[in-house]
């Protein structure tokens, strides 16, 4: 892409943003308790989103971290990232410890001469150490993504239930975010986690009591979730009262064994997603076609799922949801990294797969 | 000195403060050396034995029933049901092969195992589930009492016992560890109490024993603090080589409970570090649970597993396990 074209597309993008800030203005109170109308975009590019409050918008589709380092070479993560970003998804999402640190490198040489209109987020892995540790790692994160600045630092994997209060205490992981906040490192700050909706609301409370405000909240959120301890029911309603954007993600239930079983297809398991209180959804790609399939699938979404055929989509998954099967997540230790299990003092993920 | 026995619950059975874990027992590497630790346990006064269905994929109860040959009368039998959602039909059946491989016509005590995912109280409850399957046991009288256990939540014990079934005994979870994390102790103990429901502590030293191996209890404590809670009748432990028999024995015999103030000390040594349960494993993980209570739940098995090893080798072995295997969802 030569400069001017680069330069061109920014120009449109601020043009963009600076359009939804004036709807948001308009639609403004209404935010926290509807689900969010969808921005229009021209041209085949896929719908957007308000970032909160913050009068910032995201493509309601976000590229994964994780499933980035996957990818079966560097050059299909590198297409999979441009590809992304001339299909208008800007979201991309990443962690300090994914794949031993791959994940960031090929996402921040893809993002070489387009960082600029990526939405570049990553999360901070201290797992229960404190502040100095995540600022090392900010640097480490900044390094590899060749950037000198983050549009979003979430805290990674809010998943044992200790963390809150350790992320909290004095010289926690917190201050760090707020700091690196302050210092123009990072625009937004928020966390993630899979685990339970009581550990996300336990976050929620503390930070209220300590003054600090989210940006943003990553959850889980799929048709299986509305219906089995339901970061749908009670946490999206608390992240919207705290004043923070939802970032929804585990869209297929984490591992895809819903949709192996038939119980759901990618189609509505997307749709459902996209349809919810969330500034975007992210989406775990590894490869160019599931790529194409799921912008095909977000270019095609004009509108949310209506309220009705929402409740139809629960009420046929709510069955296959009862014991958490298809929600690994929640209910094993399967998507707990190793580095949070080594701070945790638990057997890492080869000795305790499930 | 003797093992003190214990009234459990409205049952009328006095047990002895230490019982016998089933599992283990199918864990030696001959029957000759389950034997012997069955053997030693009962002259030492040892007089509650547990086992189950699924163990070893059966296995343990045949060794169990081999071994207590001749010394059924002195003990008071335990063994549970893996219908893990499906019918009390097939629960029934499991029964009969329990008592065949245990050479017994009764059990003492016969429980639903594995109450372990969010759904399983309702599924027991169901129409036609095991919960009726329990009491037409009773009633035909090839079991004395009832239970249920389940070592993953204590909010899923409580549904079982609040739900209605009058349930003799009910087994769990009871360590020191437990008392700060996702707590049976706080939350299913009084609640059986207060029903008068007999409890069968298990996991003293939360299953791996990492509280030991990483030396912040030793395992004498561990075992004090367990029999010393206030209600607890057996505490199950699982023992696989004489050793290990041999040092409970000496911490059970004349068994004194620990003080307030004794149990207070054991329990502030491991407050720090159960805030995110990492000495009990089996709250956050699969690992404690059986094959045979994943399938029909749909979870996925690990290959590494022991069960899943030896159920080839076992097959031919144990005709009839797999016809009650299935990979069906309740």
């Amino acid at each position: 892409m030569s400069k001017d074209e680069e330069g061109s597309t920014r120009r449109e993008f601020l043009q963009q943003a600076a359009a939804i800030g004036a709807s948001i203005a308009v639609g403004g109170a209404a935010l926290a308790e509807e689900r969010v109308a969808l921005i229009d975009s021209r041209g085949g590019r896929i719908a957007r989103k308000p970032f909160g409050a913050t009068g910032q918008t995201l493509s309601i589709l976000g590229l994964g971290g994780y499933s980035l380092g996957q990818a079966p070479s560097y050059e299909e993560a590198e297409r999979i990232v441009h590809e992304a970003l001339d299909a208008g998804l800007d979201f991309f999402d990443n962690a300090w410890e994914y794949n031993a640190h791959r994940s960031e490198e090929w996402m921040g040489r893809a993002l070489a001469g387009r960082r600029g209109r990526a939405f570049l987020m990553t999360k901070v892995c201290t797992h229960g150490r404190g502040k100095d540790v995540a600022m090392q790692q900010l640097d480490e994160s900044l390094r590899r993504l060749k950037t000198d600045h983050l549009d979003l630092w979430q805290i990674h994997e809010v998943v044992y239930w200790n963390d809150p209060e350790l992320i909290f205490r004095p010289g926690g992981a917190i201050e760090a975010i707020v700091e690196a906040k302050r210092q123009g490192k990072t625009r937004f700050i928020g966390f993630t986690g899979h685990k339970h909706p009581k550990i996300h609301l336990r976050m929620l409370e503390l930070a209220e009591q300590h003054g600090v405000r989210f940006d943003s909240v990553q959850l889980p959120l799929n048709a299986f979730d509305a219906t089995f301890r339901s970061f749908e029911q009670e946490v999206l309603p608390a992240v919207g009262r705290h004043g923070a954007a939802a970032l929804g993600m585990k869209s297929l239930g984490g591992g895809g064994e819903a949709i192996q079983q038939g119980a759901i297809t990618v189609d509505e398991a997307l749709r459902y997603a996209m349809s919810l209180p969330v500034a975007t959804t992210v989406s775990g790609i590894d490869s160019l076609a599931v790529l194409r399939q799921n912008l095909a699938i977000a270019r095609a979404f004009k509108r949310a799922m209506s309220s009705s055929e929402m409740q139809a989509l629960r009420q046929r998954c709510a069955g296959d949801a009862a014991d958490g099967h298809l929600e690994l997540y929640k209910t094993t230790m399967r998507y707990d990294a190793e580095v949070g299990r080594s701070e945790h003092g638990l057997p890492s993920p080869k000795e305790l797969p499930l | 000195m003797e093992i003190p026995r214990r009234a459990l619950g409205k049952t009328g059975l006095q047990v002895s403060v230490l019982a016998v874990g089933g599992h283990h027992i199918g864990d030696p590497k001959t029957y000759e050396e389950a034997e012997a630790i069955v053997a030693r346990a009962v002259d030492a006064g040892v007089n509650f034995f547990d086992n189950c269905w699924e163990y070893h994929n059966g296995r343990s109860e045949e060794w169990l029933g081999r071994a207590l040959r001749g010394r059924r009368q002195r003990v008071h039998l335990m063994t549970k049901v893996c219908t893990h959602g499906r019918d009390g039909a097939l629960g029934l059946a499991m029964l009969e092969q329990s008592l065949r491989r245990l050479g017994t016509d009764y059990v003492d005590v016969w429980q639903i195992h594995a109450i372990s995912y969010d759904n399983d109280p309702a599924l027991a409850y169901a129409r036609g589930g095991i919960v009726e399957a329990l009491a037409k046991a009773k009633r035909q009288g090839k079991v004395r009492f009832v239970g249920f256990t389940g070592h993953k939540n204590p909010d899923f014990h409580f549904e079982m016992l609040t739900r209605g079934f009058p349930f003799d005994t009910v087994q769990m979870p009871l360590n020191a560890m437990d008392w700060h994390f996702h707590s049976f102790t706080h939350k299913v103990l009084p609640e059986a109490l207060k029903r008068g429901v007999g409890v069968l502590g298990m996991k003293p030293m939360g299953g791996t024993a990492t509280v030991v191996k990483k030396n912040v209890l030793t395992g004498e404590e561990c075992l004090r603090y367990a029999m010393s809670l206030p209600g607890v009748g057996t505490t199950i432990c699982g023992m696989e080589s004489l050793e290990i028999l041999e040092s409970n024995l000496a911490i059970a015999r004349g068994f004194q409970p620990l003080d307030a103030a004794a149990m207070q000390a054991v329990r502030d040594k491991v407050a720090s570090f159960s805030g995110d349960g990492r000495f009990e494993v089996y709250k956050l993980s699969l690992k404690f649970d059986n094959p045979e209570t994943r399938r029909p739940h749909g979870f996925p098995i690990d290959e590494q597993q022991k069960e899943i090893k030896d159920e080839e080798s076992e097959r031919a072995a144990l005709p009839g396990v797999d016809s009650m295997r299935t990979t069906e969802s309740p």
